[in-house]
């Protein structure tokens, strides 16, 4: 399992002013801190951390996450699409990878 | 002791009766507790400080067959311009904080959807932050067969 690899979804076309969904997956296993039942020793914690969406490089939202989200993340939010443009997503976790994922909407 | 002694005594016993069950919540049951703290430490109110308000809209199963994977939505009525940032809390997990979410104008209307994981049956919570710096939620009971954590 290749963690990080994300997908996300937006309508390829919006009218001017309107609200789209933006909807995205991303591999991940999101596993809490816990002991390992066999050696006793602590397994760490890897889970995603922090979200943030942007379009055309402007901040939309930020969701900040622990390991209370399932594993291999779903998350759907709103986007008011003023002008046709780039949507992104940066994501990080507690182990220091970094993605980003990009989409384009078109503005009608 | 005198009538007037007797009467001062009385009226200071009568006062500290009151004032004790002040100083201990009455719902501080093991399980609210760590949701206490959490939300004094991430948002700085008490659960009694929020209000309960039906204009947010929490969708969640009724009974969750895996705790591994229960699907939320949250929506709101409220407008997105009003609305400064989202929590979501399960009040019976061991970290019951889930997440936390922070909407700008550009959202175009208070819309979120994940899916989380729960230890066992109990109360999710979604809670705004609105502008004016008051606190609204919507709670609603999720019953779990398996649970999902660890």
């Amino acid at each position: 399992m290749s963690v990080g690899v994300g997908i996300l979804r937006v309508p390829k076309e919006a009218k001017k002013g309107e609200v789209v969904k933006v909807q995205m997956v991303i591999t991940h296993p999101m596993t809490p801190p816990r002991k390992d039942p066999a050696t006793g020793q602590t397994i760490p914690a890897h889970n995603l951390t922090k979200l943030d969406l942007f379009f055309n490089d402007k901040l939309v939202s930020t969701i900040n996450m622990g390991a209370g989200i399932s594993a291999n993340p779903f998350i759907a939010l709103t986007l008011k699409v003023e002008d046709s443009g780039v949507v992104k997503i940066v994501y990080e976790d507690n182990k220091g990878g970094k993605w980003e994922k990009t989409a384009d909407i078109k503005a009608i | 002791m005198d009538r007037r002694r007797f009467l001062l005594a009385s009226a200071v016993a009568v006062a500290g009766l009151a004032v004790l069950p002040a100083i201990k919540p009455a719902y501080a049951t093991p399980a609210l507790e760590k949701l206490e703290k959490e939300l004094q430490q991430r948002l700085g109110v008490q659960l009694g400080q929020i209000k309960e308000v039906a204009d947010i809209k929490l969708t969640a199963p009724t009974i969750a067959e895996s705790g591994a994977n229960v699907p939320i939505t949250v929506e709101s009525t409220i407008p997105i311009e009003k609305v400064e940032q989202l929590w979501v809390f399960v009040d019976k997990n061991p970290t019951p904080w889930i997440t936390d979410v922070k909407f700008t104008p550009m959202n175009g209307q208070v819309y979120f959807s994940t899916r989380i994981k729960m230890g066992e049956t109990s109360n999710v919570r979604a809670i705004l932050k609105l502008k004016d710096g008051s606190y609204v939620m919507a709670t609603k009971e999720v019953k779990v067969t398996a649970g999902g954590c660890g």
